[in-house]
C-alpha cells in the first residue's frame, strides 16, 4: 500500500439542520486519480473546500500530507495545486503577467509546461483573462497548475462551462501529466464520461452518503445492469443488494454488484417472478445513474 | 514572494490610484484658482481678516476627497478578491494568511498614504509662500483629521469587504459611521489641535479586524 497524501477521517458536515454527509472517511495513496462523484448539491465542493481548509467540518478531520487541512503550512500549500469552481483566477492580469505572479511562490516553476499550453490558445500574451472565454481561462488554471508542478492537484468542477473540445483537452493533457509524474489528484465532476477517462478510483456521493468507493475498473467489472419481465415487481423493492429498480410497463430495470446466477437465485427466494434476467455492462455514467438514480 | 503580492495589488488599484491622484490634483488646482481669483478680486487684507478674524478655513473643499479615495480604493481591492470567493487562490499561496492579509492591507495604507502625503505637500508648499507658519500649523491640524479619516475609511470598507456575512458588515457599517463622525466633529481651524494623535490611532486600531474576518472566512462561517 502506498502512503497515503490525504486521509479523511469520520468527516460530518451540516449546512443548519440539513446533513451533507456524516462519517465520510477516504483515503487517496500517492499517484491515484481520485474521482468524487455526485449530484449537485450532494457535497462534492463542501468535501474540497473542507479539504483546502476553507470549511470547518461539524466534526472529523482532514489531513494532506499528514498536517490538519484546517492549518496547512506554506510548505504543504506549496505542493498543493488548486483549481477552483469555474477556473476562477486573477481575471486583471494577463497571461504573462500571471505567469510571473505565480513564479515568484513556487522554486520548481516550469515555464515551459505553461507556455506549452498557452501556445495552443494563439492569442496575445497581453489578453486579460477577464476578456478571455470560459475554455481559454481553464487552459490558463490548468497551464498554471502544470507550471507550478504540485504532488497533489485538487480540481473541483473542471468541466463546468467547458465546450466538449477544451474538455477533452483538459483531461488528455491532465491524464497525461498525472500518470507520467505520478501525482496524486482528487477531482470533482459532474460529468461524468470525463472522470471515466481520467480517474483510477471513484467515490460516489448521494444526498448525506457514500454509495461506493471503488477503483473505477472493479466496479465496472462488478456493477452491472440487469432486465427482465416481472409480474410483481413490488417485492423488488424489498430485496437488499438491488439498486433502483424501475419498471415501465412490465419490463424491469435493476442494478446489482451481484452475478446474474446470484441474481437469479434471490429473485427466487423472494418470490420474484420473472422471465429470463439480461446482463448488461455500464459505463462510469451508467454506473453512477444506477447507483444514485435517475432523479 | 512578498513583492509578488505588492504587484497583485497594483494591478488591481492601479488605475483607480492613478485616477485618484489626478482627481486630488484636479482638485487642488480648482481651489488654487479659486483662491488666485480671491487674491486679485477682494485683496490679501480681506483674505487675512476671513482667516485670523472669521475663523475661515481656505481648502474646506478637499474635506471629503480622502474619504471618498479610502473608500473607493478598498472596494477596488477587496471587491474582486471576494466576487466567486477569489480570495481563495490569494489564501493558497504558499505564505501564512497572516502575511498575505496584511501585506494586501499594508499596501492599500502605504497607496493611500502617498497619495494623501503628496496632496498635502503640494498644499503646504502652496501655502507657505502666502502663509505664516502659524496659520500654516493650524491648516495641518484642520486637515490631518480628514486624510486620517480616509484611511479609516480604507480600513473599515476593507474589514467590510472581507467580512463573510452581511450581518456583520451590516454592524461594522454603522461603527465605521460612528468612527468617521469623529474625524468631522468640527470644521474650525485647528479644532482638533489637542486630540490630533488619539484621532491618528482610529485606522490602526481597525486594520487588523480584516485579518479577524478572513479567519472567519477561513473556517466557512457564511449566511
Amino acid at each position: 500500500m502506498q502512503q497515503a497524501i490525504v486521509e479523511c477521517k469520520n468527516l460530518t458536515h451540516y449546512y443548519g439542520k440539513r446533513c451533507i454527509y456524516e462519517n465520510l472517511n477516504f483515503e487517496i495513496p500517492q499517484g491515484r486519480i481520485l474521482g468524487l462523484l455526485g449530484k449537485n448539491g450532494t457535497g462534492k465542493t463542501t468535501t474540497i473546500n473542507i479539504l483546502n481548509g476553507y470549511l470547518k467540518p461539524r466534526s472529523g478531520e482532514c489531513l494532506m500530507f499528514g498536517e490538519s487541512s484546517a492549518n496547512l503550512s506554506s510548505e504543504t500549500k506549496r505542493k498543493v495545486g488548486l483549481l477552483i469552481e469555474g477556473h476562477v483566477q486573477y481575471s486583471f492580469m494577463n497571461i504573462s503577467e500571471i505567469e510571473k505572479f505565480y513564479s515568484a511562490f513556487y522554486p520548481k516553476w516550469r515555464k515551459d509546461a505553461y507556455y506549452e499550453l498557452m501556445k495552443l490558445l494563439k492569442i496575445d500574451p497581453k489578453q486579460k483573462i477577464s476578456r478571455m472565454s470560459c475554455g481559454q481561462r481553464s487552459q490558463v488554471a490548468l497551464g498554471l497548475i502544470l507550471a507550478q508542478d504540485p504532488e497533489l492537484l485538487i480540481l473541483d468542477d473542471f468541466s463546468m462551462g467547458l465546450d466538449p473540445g477544451y474538455r477533452m483537452l483538459f483531461v488528455d493533457y491532465l491524464s497525461e501529466y498525472a500518470k507520467a509524474e505520478n501525482k496524486t489528484v482528487f477531482v470533482t465532476s459532474h460529468i461524468i464520461q470525463d472522470m471515466e477517462r481520467l480517474i483510477d478510483d471513484c467515490l460516489i456521493m448521494d444526498y448525506g452518503r457514500i454509495v461506493m468507493q471503488k477503483p473505477v475498473t472493479e466496479l465496472l467489472e462488478s456493477f452491472k445492469r440487469f432486465k427482465f419481465n416481472c409480474t410483481n415487481p413490488e417485492a423488488i423493492n424489498e430485496i437488499s443488494d438491488i439498486y433502483n429498480p424501475v419498471t415501465i410497463k412490465g419490463n424491469t430495470e435493476v442494478y446489482s454488484l451481484l452475478t446474474k446466477e446470484d441474481l437469479e437465485s434471490l429473485m427466487r427466494k423472494n418470490n420474484v417472478m420473472t422471465n429470463e434476467i439480461q446482463e448488461e455492462s455500464l459505463s462510469l455514467e451508467e454506473a453512477f445513474i444506477g447507483l444514485t438514480g435517475k432523479y | 514572494m512578498t513583492s509578488a503580492l505588492l504587484f497583485k495589488e497594483w494591478k488591481k488599484t492601479k488605475w483607480f490610484a492613478i485616477g485618484a491622484f489626478a482627481v486630488g490634483l484636479a482638485l487642488l488646482t480648482y481651489i488654487f484658482l479659486k483662491l488666485g481669483r480671491s487674491f486679485r478680486m477682494v485683496g490679501l487684507e480681506h483674505l487675512w481678516d476671513v482667516i485670523v478674524n472669521r475663523d475661515q478655513f481656505l481648502f474646506r473643499d478637499v474635506k471629503y476627497f480622502p474619504l471618498a479615495t479610502g473608500f473607493c480604493l478598498a472596494l477596488a481591492q477587496f471587491v474582486p478578491e471576494m466576487i466567486q470567493k477569489r480570495i481563495k487562490l490569494s489564501l493558497h499561496l504558499p505564505l501564512s494568511n497572516r502575511k498575505i492579509v496584511f501585506s494586501m492591507l499594508g499596501f492599500g495604507l502605504l497607496a493611500l498614504l502617498s497619495i494623501f502625503v503628496l496632496h498635502l505637500i503640494v498644499i503646504l508648499t502652496f501655502s507657505v509662500f502666502y502663509f505664516p507658519m502659524e496659520i500654516i500649523e493650524s491648516m495641518v491640524y484642520t486637515l490631518l483629521p480628514w486624510y486620517v479619516a480616509g484611511l479609516t475609511a480604507y480600513a473599515f470598507t476593507s474589514w467590510i469587504c472581507l467580512e463573510p456575512t452581511w450581518k456583520r458588515r451590516i454592524f461594522n457599517a454603522l461603527l465605521m459611521f460612528a468612527s468617521l463622525q469623529l474625524c468631522f466633529l468640527s470644521d474650525f481651524p485647528a479644532a482638533y489641535s489637542l486630540v490630533v494623535s488619539a484621532v491618528l490611532l482610529i485606522p490602526l486600531y481597525v486594520l487588523p479586524f480584516g485579518y479577524f474576518s478572513v479567519q472567519r472566512f477561513k473556517v466557512g462561517i457564511q449566511d
